[in-house]
């Protein structure tokens, strides 16, 4: 049986104050595999990054990469691993090829092997021009792409990217976005991505975990899950209670328990009936409505029918 | 952008199991040397901590001396030459902990946190690097000191004791550097508390004057300072060869009993500091 590159089961931690940021986790991530956490700010993603890669200590649980426990065997663990943070972790005043330099020797990697992926990496990235120079002097978009550079100096065997493109500009983000689908393409490099960019997720992963409030609340591919939702949703704004408009969709067979409102919006998964049918029933329904659209469903309504909270809005 | 080659050559001859472990050797190596590199990027990094004391060794000193020319037979000169030792180190272990902040709100320190080494070694390479370049800014104060007039006893027994005093006094005081970085949160605080620990202390630690000069209830206070047994250890090594600084202390006869007590105080506060320093790195990275 293949070793599992990432395993966890029941990991938890409760800061002081009892603030419980992950309440007892279970997910696998197969080798090769690019495996989004997804979820708003707090939902406890960068916590159970920080658990994987030994930052944070957990409450309880356990969890594994390689097959290395993080806590009782956590010098194995971390040599297994490599992170790209939320924000710049770099050392501003040294040039790039010093940051890179440190990296490779405090993960133990030989100076010849160093060496050849030293060059890789840089030519890979596009960093030659710049390695020689203060990290000072990068914008965000070269230090991000420094990052990545640093974290794929020692072959890591998973590699965890912690919001890797929060802050950046559209522009820059594409561009990251393209660098870690290539990083996707190479064999054996399994990536653990949390996000709350629901794009990023259906774009780079195999397999999202949507996490809210410290649970896993949906864990599949980012396909079955929004067929969960069949292919197209109705979403109609109504004035007055969204509540109440919703109970009238369901009692005339409009919409069924999946459906779900947030603010003056209710969205109805239309599981294979035709919209102009269900357009004519919501206006024989005698409700007061603004605005029939329909549309294809997204990880963001997958989101807002487990959670009843907006992405964007967290 | 650069364009991104998709078809790296990737041979994967480090895994996790197969690896080399780095080694604390080499760890402890390379985090040295990346704190040398961040520390001392200009001359001007390593010679404003010097300019306190040099100029007190320079001015301040010889006019003292000129209106107290001994202290119980010694020449005044050399011994407030030791008093500047006593400022500059703590010092300048106190300005090494400012670096801490900058490594913990924009620098590398969560990617040293994640890295594959043992954490009491990121603590132990930032001592490392305190103790070199106080060794450095200590040769260069003495110059100055016995340019300007100072004299100091050359043996090699002597300058062992000067040594492993200013050693110990280092470590505690890095120790203490390294804590409150870590425990204050914001680079603000740490320099406003930055006087009261790293210079508040030398008024009471024998610097000027023998300690013996102030009320009882302050000697007693001046004894349980690391400072004072560090200062009297280093005036018996290069001044004060009837060990009167230690005798003000613990009131024996042999100064080399004494220099040993004293020399077991700084060590043991060393180690306090260190295991504390060590400890306090922990909660503070490690959630």
């Amino acid at each position: 049986m293949e070793q599992l590159a990432v395993e966890v089961r029941g990991l938890t931690k409760t800061y002081p104050g009892d603030v419980q940021a992950v309440r007892g986790i279970d997910f696998d991530v197969f080798p090769g595999e690019v495996f989004g956490l997804l979820g708003p700010n707090g939902a406890g993603k960068s916590t159970t990054v920080g658990m994987l890669t030994g930052t944070v200590a957990p409450t309880a649980g356990t969890a594994r990469l390689a097959g290395w426990d993080v806590v009782a065997e956590p010098l194995a663990a971390r040599r297994a691993s490599a992170v790209v943070f939320q924000e710049s972790v770099v050392d501003r005043p040294l040039t790039g090829r010093r940051n890179l330099e440190i990296h490779a020797r405090l993960w133990g990697v030989d100076p010849a092997t160093a060496g050849v992926r030293f060059g890789e990496m840089v030519d890979a990235f596009g960093l030659g021009e710049i390695i020689d120079r203060p990290v000072g002097s990068y914008s965000g978009g070269q230090r991000r792409r420094l990052e990545l550079a640093r974290a794929l100096l020692s072959d890591p065997q998973v590699l965890f990217l912690d919001e890797p493109t929060v802050g950046l500009d559209p522009l820059i983000r594409h561009e990251l976005l393209d660098l870690i689908a290539v990083l996707r393409r190479r064999d054996e490099m399994t990536v653990v991505l949390t996000t709350h960019y629901l794009d990023e997720a259906e774009r780079l992963c195999d397999r999202v975990a949507i996490i809210h409030a410290g649970r896993i609340v949906a864990l599949d591919t980012p396909a079955a899950l929004l067929g969960t939702l069949g292919s197209e949703l109705l979403e109609v704004h109504v004035d007055g209670d969204p509540a109440a408009a919703l109970s009238v969709l369901r009692a005339g067979g409009v919409a069924s328990e999946d459906a779900f409102s947030v603010g003056g919006t209710l969205t109805v998964p239309l599981h294979g009936s035709p919209a102009h049918a269900a357009v004519v029933a919501v206006g024989e329904l005698g409700l007061t409505t603004t605005e029939l659209t329909t549309r294809r469903p997204t990880l963001d309504d997958i989101y807002l029918r487990l959670t009843g909270g907006r992405l964007a809005a967290a | 952008m650069a364009t991104i080659d998709a078809s790296l050559h990737r041979p994967r001859a480090t895994t996790a199991r197969a690896a080399a472990s780095a080694g604390s050797t080499n760890a402890l190596r390379t985090l040295v040397r990346r704190r040398f590199a961040l520390n001392i990027r200009t001359p001007r990094e390593l010679l404003v901590p010097l300019l306190t004391p040099v100029l007190f060794a320079l001015i301040i000193a010889p006019a003292l001396a000129d209106q107290i020319p001994t202290v119980r037979g010694i020449d005044y000169m050399s011994f407030v030459a030791i008093a500047t030792v006593g400022l500059l180190l703590p010092l300048n272990c106190m300005l090494a902990g400012i670096g801490l902040f900058v490594e913990r709100d924009s620098g590398a320190r969560r990617d040293l946190i994640a890295a594959p080494v043992r954490r009491p070694l990121l603590v132990l390479g930032n001592l490392a690097v305190a103790l070199a370049v106080s060794g450095l800014q200590l040769a260069v104060l003495m110059g100055a000191a016995v340019l300007r007039g100072a004299e100091f006893s050359g043996t090699a027994t002597g300058i062992a004791w000067f040594l492993a005093a200013s050693i110990g006094l280092v470590v505690v005081m890095y120790g203490v550097a390294e804590t409150l970085a870590n425990r204050i949160p914001s680079q603000e605080e740490y320099v406003g508390a930055l006087p009261a620990v790293a210079i508040v202390p030398w008024f009471f630690a024998g610097s000027l004057f023998p300690i013996g000069a102030m009320p009882a209830a302050l000697a007693a206070f001046a004894k349980v300072l690391p400072l004072t047994h560090a200062l009297a250890i280093m005036r018996y090594g290069l001044v004060d060869k009837r060990g009167i600084g230690l005798h003000d202390i613990w009131g024996m006869s042999s100064p080399t009993v004494m220099a040993f007590l004293s020399l077991a105080v700084v060590a043991a506060y060393a180690i306090l500091f260190t295991v504390v320093a060590v400890t306090v790195f922990r909660r503070a990275t490690v959630r």
